[in-house]
Formats: structure tokens, C-alpha cells, sequence
């Protein structure tokens, strides 16, 4: 590990854990699902934690959303512990889009801004904004059934941005749609992200899409799950499809295939 | 199809294929309809009353137990399989019980209705809470929603479908349940009437009623359906469980019991 976790909360840090560490209490007894995970995420960063399937990475981003506690360690979100979900803090994108099959698509992503009390016309007005900036003009009053798996992603991302939280959490969002759908989806969220200043972190267990995607790469283990390799990505923004066929994105992505297959 | 089969019943009986004492002629029946409307609106009014009730009951009774035994897994591991097991017993035995109890006026109409009909709007609620994606209810705890955020806008709604089916159901259940009541033993009401001229072999009377019970149903189940199309218009091509002539099945039942 060769990222140095300065002491002390700090503020520039959008989100910061120390020796973080989940135990599961199951039927089968005690399952050590995170063992001392120490990361620390700049602000405005897009950050992805990429592992193989089973290894923690969606326990861990549930507590970083406040929906899951630690069993011991530290988890500061801009300074402050994660008890409790807090979506002025953050926003969460799931794995499954997750949208209310009873609601429109404008009301879906109105949904946090009406828990949070907002007056609904600013808040179908804030929607609509975000439906426009994930590319769905004209889809506003489709409900989830009448949208393509893409297109619901799109909504769930809207969603996530509806209440404007400085940190978006998203676990294998693209992880059901199809490999052609998927680079696209990747490509739309990057040309959002660079419209919203937001931190991101992205869970994912494809190495094409974290390197294609990330500034820096966090590598986890199979269970227990441990950071075992940090990746700073430093391919030019904004990426291309092209950069997929150089030397550089493949042996990025060589390094973190390497560090997975070892998992130590 | 009904145009059909109208004319069947008017031709019929005038062709002397059937007796007239099975099937008297639709028009006969009318005329009767026209006649004594006074004593069939009263009749129907009557039923009507104890049909409302005990759609009260059930829906208020078996809502809140289903929610209640749908939202808790000790509770639910416990009293769904009982409930299951009850809803299996024909409850009709319980009618005459009901009547030493309650006496023959409407009160044991609407109670034995009402019980009835409990058991699907029941069971259909709790399977309609158990069965919520819990995915629905972590997205909106990531978004801060308070408990009572998450029953209004998140339980209630996603359990809506399902609840409904139990409702229709138990709603046709309680005008089975009244007509029945008051075919077995009572002293007013549609039911009665079938049972009164039935009696006295005045086949145009007993055959007058049969018809308010198959336009009480069909009314009903249209005013169901409706309700449906409205609150449900989310849904995606949905199936009716009950099959596209509920009315009629219901009208069925009642005559054959």
C-alpha cells in the first residue's frame, strides 16, 4: 500500500476511512467481510474501487452512505462520521436502477427532494433539469416499465444528482446492462461528472471500465476484503474510446489484473 | 353474446322446449321486476346495506391484520399458516352459530359476510408487504426517509397491486357471503326473496331476483375494475386474477349455493 493516510480529519478529503473493518454476525457464525481498509478520497476526485465478486466492495460503500455500520475503524465523510444516511452529504447510485415502478420518471427523481420536504413544483422543475442533463428530454412522464435498462440507469443517476450532495456513491450501476450500453453509459457519466464537480466513487468488478474511468484505482481482495494496490490513472481528460487500445491503458489495467489474480 | 343469450331466455320457454317453471321468459320476469319494484328495491336496498358493511369489516379488518402479520416475520411464521388453513374451511358452517348469536336480522348477514371476505383481503395484504423488493426500502433510507416516510410513500404504494387483488376478491366474496346469509335464514333482502318464491314455486319472482344478484355483481365488479385502472395505471399490462367475467362467476356461485 503506498498511500500515506495523513492523521487527523481533514476537510479536503471528501471521504477518509481508518481501519475500517466489517464483521458479518450470520447464521454460520462470524464472517469477516472488510479487514483494515485505509483509503482516503480527494474532493472532486472519481475515485473507483474495483475487486472480484464477493470481496466487501458493496459493504463498504454502504457505509460510506451511512446504510451499513462498521464493526471497528474510522469512516469520515467531509469531516464527519457516517452514523446515520445523509443525503446532503451523499448520494447513492445502486446496482439494480431501484426506481418506483409506481412513479414517473420526473417523479422518481423528485422522490429525495419531496422526503426532504421540498416545494413540488421546484422540485419536478429541479427534476426535469436532471433528467435533461442525463440525455432523457422527453421521457420525463414514462414510468420505469415503458424505459430501457440504460435509460432507467440514466434516471437512477439523475436521481442520485436530484439533491446536489457533494460525494455520489455507485455500486456496479452499469453492472446489468449490455457491454455496448455499458461504454456508453461510462462515457455519459464522465461528461456529467466534469459538468457537476461532484466526488465519485464507483464500485465496479470490470478493469476496463475503472481504468477507463477512474483518476485513482483502489484494488481489493477477495474476502476478507483489503485494499491491496492503489492506482493513479493519469490518462488526459476527457478519455476517449481510443485510449483503450493504447500501451498505457493496457498496462494499467495489466497491473490491476496482476494485483487481483494474486489477491494478497 | 349477452344479446344472444337474452333472446335465449325469451324464446326458450315460449317454444315449450323448458317448462316454464324452470326458466320463465325474460319478459315474464320483467314484468314482475315492474310490477313489485317497491318490494325488490326494498330487498335490494337491504342487501345492499349488509353487502357495504360487511366490505367494511373485511377490508378494514383484514387490511390491518394483514399489514400487521405481513410486516413482522415472527408474527407472519406464526399466523399465516393458521390463516391459510382457516381460509380452507367452508365458513358457511358458521352461519347457524351466527344466527343463535346474532339473531335473523342483518346483524348476522354482515358478520358472517364480513368474515367471509376477511380472509383474502388478509392474506393478499400480508403477502403484498412481505413480498416488497427490499431494495425499494434501502433506496429510500439512503435518501434520510423517516419510518413513516417509508410506509406512506415506499410500503403502501408498493404493496397497492397486491392488496387490491385480495379487495376484489373479498369483495365478491361479501355479496356471496349476504345472498347466502339471507338464502339460509332471514326475513329481508334478495336472498330471501330467491327463497321465499322459490317456496311457493313462483318462478318469475325467484328468477326476478337471480337478476338484481347478476346486476349487483357485474356493477360491482365494474365499479372494481375502474377503481383499479385508476389507482394502478403504473401497472404494466396487468393480469386480472380473476378472469375477464368476474360478475358472472360471483352471480354464479351465489345461485348454485
Amino acid at each position: 500500500m503506498e498511500n500515506d493516510v495523513t492523521s487527523g480529519p481533514s476537510r479536503d478529503y471528501a471521504l477518509q476511512t481508518k481501519g475500517l473493518t466489517h464483521i458479518y454476525r450470520g447464521v454460520q457464525g462470524e464472517v469477516q467481510a472488510l479487514s483494515d481498509i485505509n483509503l482516503v478520497v480527494e474532493a472532486g476526485k472519481f475515485v473507483v474501487i474495483v475487486g472480484p465478486s464477493g470481496c466487501g466492495k458493496t459493504s463498504l460503500l454502504m457505509m460510506m452512505a451511512g446504510l451499513r455500520q462498521q464493526t471497528s475503524g474510522e469512516l469520515l465523510c467531509l469531516g464527519r462520521p457516517m452514523d446515520k444516511p445523509d443525503p446532503s452529504r451523499v448520494g447513492v447510485v445502486f446496482q439494480e436502477a431501484s426506481l418506483y415502478p409506481w412513479l414517473t420518471a420526473t417523479e422518481n427523481v423528485a422522490f429525495p427532494l419531496s422526503i426532504r420536504g421540498d416545494d413540488k413544483a421546484a422540485s419536478r422543475q429541479r427534476a426535469r433539469e436532471m433528467l435533461a442533463l442525463v440525455g432523457l428530454n422527453g421521457f420525463e412522464e414514462r414510468f420505469p416499465h415503458e424505459l430501457s435498462g440504460g435509460m432507467k440507469q440514466r434516471v437512477s443517476i439523475a436521481r442520485g444528482l436530484a439533491q446536489d450532495p457533494p460525494v455520489l456513491l455507485m455500486d456496479e450501476p452499469f453492472a446489468a446492462l449490455d457491454e455496448q450500453t455499458r461504454m456508453t453509459m461510462g462515457h455519459e457519466l464522465l461528461r456529467i461528472w466534469s459538468t457537476t464537480s461532484k466526488t465519485v466513487v464507483f464500485i465496479t468488478h470490470s478493469l476496463t471500465e475503472a481504468v477507463y474511468l477512474a483518476d485513482e484505482v483502489y484494488v481489493m481482495s477477495a474476502r476478507p476484503g483489503r485494499l491491496i494496490d492503489h492506482v493513479e490513472v493519469n490518462l488526459p481528460r476527457p478519455r476517449t474510446y481510443e485510449m483503450m487500445a493504447t500501451e498505457q491503458f493496457g498496462m494499467l489495467r495489466e497491473r490491476i489484473w496482476q494485483q487481483i489474480r494474486m489477491g494478497h | 353474446m349477452l344479446a344472444a343469450l337474452l333472446c335465449a331466455w325469451q324464446l326458450l320457454p315460449a317454444t315449450g322446449l323448458v317448462p316454464e317453471l324452470f326458466l320463465p321468459a325474460l319478459s315474464k320476469t320483467l314484468a314482475v321486476l315492474f310490477s313489485d319494484w317497491k318490494i325488490y328495491g326494498v330487498a335490494l336496498l337491504v342487501t345492499l346495506g349488509e353487502v357495504v358493511l360487511a366490505m367494511v369489516i373485511a377490508c378494514g379488518g383484514g387490511i390491518a391484520c394483514g399489514a400487521v402479520v405481513g410486516g413482522f416475520s415472527l408474527l407472519r411464521t406464526i399466523f399465516l399458516p393458521i390463516f391459510s388453513s382457516l381460509y380452507a374451511i367452508p365458513i358457511v358452517i358458521l352461519y347457524p352459530v351466527l344466527t343463535a348469536w346474532l339473531g335473523v336480522g342483518p346483524q348476522s348477514k354482515v358478520v358472517f359476510a364480513g368474515v367471509y371476505a376477511f380472509f383474502p383481503v388478509m392474506l393478499s395484504t400480508a403477502a403484498g408487504i412481505r413480498t416488497i423488493d427490499p431494495q425499494y426500502l434501502l433506496v429510500a433510507r439512503s435518501m434520510g426517509a423517516s419510518l413513516t416516510q417509508q410506509v406512506m410513500r415506499v410500503i403502501i404504494p408498493a404493496a397497492l397491486p397486491t392488496v387490491f387483488t385480495g379487495l376484489r376478491l373479498g369483495g365478491a366474496l361479501a355479496i356471496i357471503g349476504v345472498v347466502v346469509a339471507e338464502m339460509l335464514t332471514a326475513a329481508a333482502g334478495i336472498g330471501y326473496l330467491v327463497t321465499l318464491n322459490r317456496t311457493i314455486l313462483d318462478s318469475p319472482r325467484v328468477f326476478a331476483a337471480l337478476l338484481m344478484i347478476l346486476v349487483l355483481s357485474v356493477a360491482y365488479d365494474m365499479l372494481a375494475r375502474r377503481l383499479e385502472a385508476r389507482l394502478l395505471k403504473w401497472v404494466p399490462q396487468r393480469q386480472s386474477p380473476m378472469g375477464p367475467r368476474t360478475g358472472l362467476n360471483t352471480a354464479t356461485t351465489a345461485t348454485a349455493a
